[in-house]
């Protein structure tokens, strides 16, 4: 479906601070985002919450990556550090590279120039995420006239040709309504529409289906999946939802408590599961073929306190396979297979455990 | 089949059918003229138990319009042959009863204190309190909107601090205080604008508004520094705690930006509320302030007719008074729609 939208350089804009990064996937070209050994902190009257540790990701242009994790892993606040979007009180350190730049630490007026423009973002609650006393049409076209040069009635029809891409009905007409006029899943793809508006060559969809129910979510992501490799995307699936991230990427990273646990290919994930926490995730959900009245099996415990920092592994208390050394010393995140790591040790599957 | 199980998005969002149903019936059946005629009918008996409340206090006051206007030296035959003429010695429940059927058949009656219909009493004077109360209320916008939304531009940061101090102290002092310290400011020492008196709008705009200045300031000052403490508090909760921020920080705009665009106008809901509540005292602090400059406005013949115990005169006031402030609600509530579109469209926000 390529309809009359040229979303590449509209107009002859100039595509301000931008930088060609390899298109060609993964294999060539190094990668377009580069996440290293990120920390983030927030410090609020004398408080202290760790609440991402460590991690370390790549993802190259076209590609899709799904970080998966339980609410408070340190999913989001990670995704909203990279666009610098998390508040004053939080301390990022570490690095983020973003088509060779650092942003960690860049000037907020180097980052908003970057905002939407090259890394973009769907968030979780289409509700509340758009502004309930502005029409939506004005709500994108504001985001263009920002980044790209179009006069006001270019950026006009550039977000009615977007709100078609995004398969909103009737565009002309919905560009001047409110956000209370549409439904959950048009209010996500006037979102999608609008991380879309300055074609950025990252996309971050923080739980971007979470909210919608099952056929819309379906809807959704097959959107995103479809515009991801037309435009030549690298996409961040940030979910709570194993199947998700199964049937929709490429590449998978589950987050403990602020860290990489598990990363591999979802295929290998899937297939040869190393981390107990991972393993004890899938067990979680229900299965049809199950008898009924089934107990459903639950990770013991709660997730952990983020301003607490363990001396050991941060899953040990709820492990079921927890052994002394677990509970002495932070297992990192190694790659002991081909392609797949995980920071345990002692995982389950592959015979030591 | 599947025409019926999928209703099309138009039908389900626009009244659709309105063509057969004709213009005329579809402006009744709008919300916001329901709304209207509703309020309108509950202001009715607002305005009453006004009235009456107002005709009982009065009556309660010790001493009587008669012996109010004759003065301490009239001999006790005088006040009697007074109160006749003013039909003073009729029970309160007639004399109220006589004034209400007076103001059905559109008849405020006549001052006690001088016989002018008060009618005519209040065409004078209404102008006057009005322009004072619509002046200082867009003064008080005008300095308010632009201080809280630079003060929360940089929360704790120079020109948010000094605007805190000086918002607490608008808010502490006492409008009267403030007026004498006006007055003694700008008329006594450097003698640039004028402390007492008054000239119409259409006489002279610029003589006007010299004489505007002083107590709009008096109202204005003090309200703005209130009204914009409580639009920084809005403007910076907002900016924190809103989804719809972080959407607008991640598409690259600047924190001005952010909070110009975006935050103020859902701020102003809230601060369009207040302003209805404050109405009611506005109305109330003009009585002072003409009173301190001479305005020859409502609020000074209020305070006359008090003291005078004019019951016509004053319930005439007190009537006009009441039905603005019920109007300026009803106007709120309507500015309240066009601020937030979810009421606009009748709908139930989510």
């Amino acid at each position: 479906m390529v309809d009359g939208l040229q979303l590449d350089g509209a107009a002859g804009a100039p595509r301000g601070g931008t930088m060609t990064a390899a298109r060609d996937g993964r294999g060539g070209g190094g990668p377009l985002l580069e996440v290293t050994d990120l920390h983030v902190r927030f410090r609020q009257r004398g408080r202290q919450v760790f609440a991402v540790n460590g991690l370390t990701y790549k993802i190259a242009a076209s590609s899709t990556l799904a970080i998966i994790g339980e609410s408070g892993s340190g999913k989001t606040v990670a995704s909203r550090a990279i666009m610098g979007l998390l508040p004053v009180t939080a301390e990022v350190t570490g690095s983020v590279r973003y088509a060779g730049r650092e942003l960690v630490g860049a000037k907020e007026r180097d980052l908003r120039r970057l905002r939407t423009n090259d890394i973009a973002m769907v968030f979780q609650n289409p509700e509340r995420s758009l502004n309930p006393t502005m029409r939506i049409g004005p709500q994108i076209a504001e985001a263009i006239r920002l980044h790209m040069d179009l006069g006001r009635k270019a950026a006009h029809e550039r977000t009615v040709d977007l709100l078609r891409r995004v398969r909103l009905p009737s565009p002309e007409r919905r560009y001047f309504e409110y956000p209370h006029q549409l439904s959950g899943g048009m209010r996500q793809r006037v979102m999608i529409a609008l991380a879309l508006s300055c074609q950025p060559k990252v996309l971050i969809a923080d739980e971007a289906t979470t909210a919608l129910d099952v056929t819309t979510q379906a809807q959704i992501m097959d959107l995103l999946l479809e515009l991801q490799a037309e435009l030549g995307m690298a996409l961040i699936l940030i979910s709570h939802d194993m199947g998700l991230a199964a049937s929709y990427t490429e590449e998978v990273i589950v987050m403990y408590a602020g860290r990489a646990v598990e990363h591999a290919a979802t295929k290998e994930l899937f297939s040869n599961v190393r981390m107990p926490y991972t393993r004890a995730l899938l067990d979680a959900i229900p299965r049809v073929d199950a008898p009924s009245h089934t107990v459903l099996p639950m990770i013991e415990g709660r997730p952990p306190d983020l301003s607490i920092r363990l001396p050991g592994c941060s899953f040990a208390p709820r492990c079921p396979d927890v052994q002394d050394d677990c509970r002495q010393a932070i297992p990192t995140l190694t790659e002991l297979e081909d392609g797949h790591e995980f920071a345990c040790f002692h995982p389950c599957g592959g015979g030591n455990g | 089949m599947s025409a019926v199980l999928a209703p099309s998005p138009t039908n389900l969002e626009a009244p659709a059918g309105d063509e057969h149903i004709g213009k005329w019936a579809s402006f009744v059946a709008s919300p916001s003229l329901r709304l209207t005629g509703r309020r309108l009918l509950q202001a009715i008996p607002v305005l009453w138990g006004v009235t009456f409340l107002t005709y009982l206090f009065l009556n309660l006051l010790p001493g009587d319009a008669a012996s109010q206007l004759l003065g301490a030296n009239a001999t006790p035959a005088e006040v009697h042959q007074l109160e006749i003429k003013l039909h003073l010695n009729e029970p309160f429940l007639t004399r109220y009863w006589h004034w209400f059927t007076g103001v059905l058949s559109g008849n405020l009656g006549a001052s006690l204190a001088n016989g002018q219909s008060v009618s005519s009493i209040l065409g004078q004077r209404l102008p006057v309190t009005f322009e004072l109360v619509v002046v200082s209320v867009v003064v008080t916008m005008l300095i308010a909107v632009p201080m809280a939304t630079l003060a929360a531009r940089k929360p704790r940061g120079i020109f948010d601090r000094v605007t805190t101090i000086l918002s607490m102290g608008g808010i502490s002092i006492a409008q009267f205080v403030f007026a004498l310290l006006l007055v003694l400011l700008f008329s006594d020492i450097w003698n640039v604008l004028p402390a007492l008196g008054w000239t119409p709008l259409s006489q002279s705009i610029g003589q006007n508004a010299r004489y505007l200045v002083l107590p709009v300031m008096t109202i204005a000052i003090p309200l703005a520094m209130f009204v914009a403490r409580l639009l920084r508090a809005d403007l910076i909760e907002q900016m924190d705690s809103q989804e719809y921020i972080v959407t607008a920080r991640a598409k690259g705009l600047s924190r001005w930006a952010q909070l110009t665009r975006h935050a103020l106008r859902n701020s102003m809901l809230g601060i369009v509320t207040i302003f209805g509540l404050q109405v009611a005292l506005l109305f109330g602090l003009t009585v002072i302030v003409e009173e301190i400059f001479g305005l020859p406005g409502v609020g000074q013949a209020l305070l006359t007719a008090v003291n005078d115990r004019d019951a016509p005169l004053l319930e005439g006031i007190v009537l006009v008074l009441a039905g603005i402030v019920v109007l300026v609600n009803l106007l709120i509530d309507v500015t309240y729609g066009v601020l937030d579109p979810r009421i606009r469209h009748g709908r139930s926000s989510v």
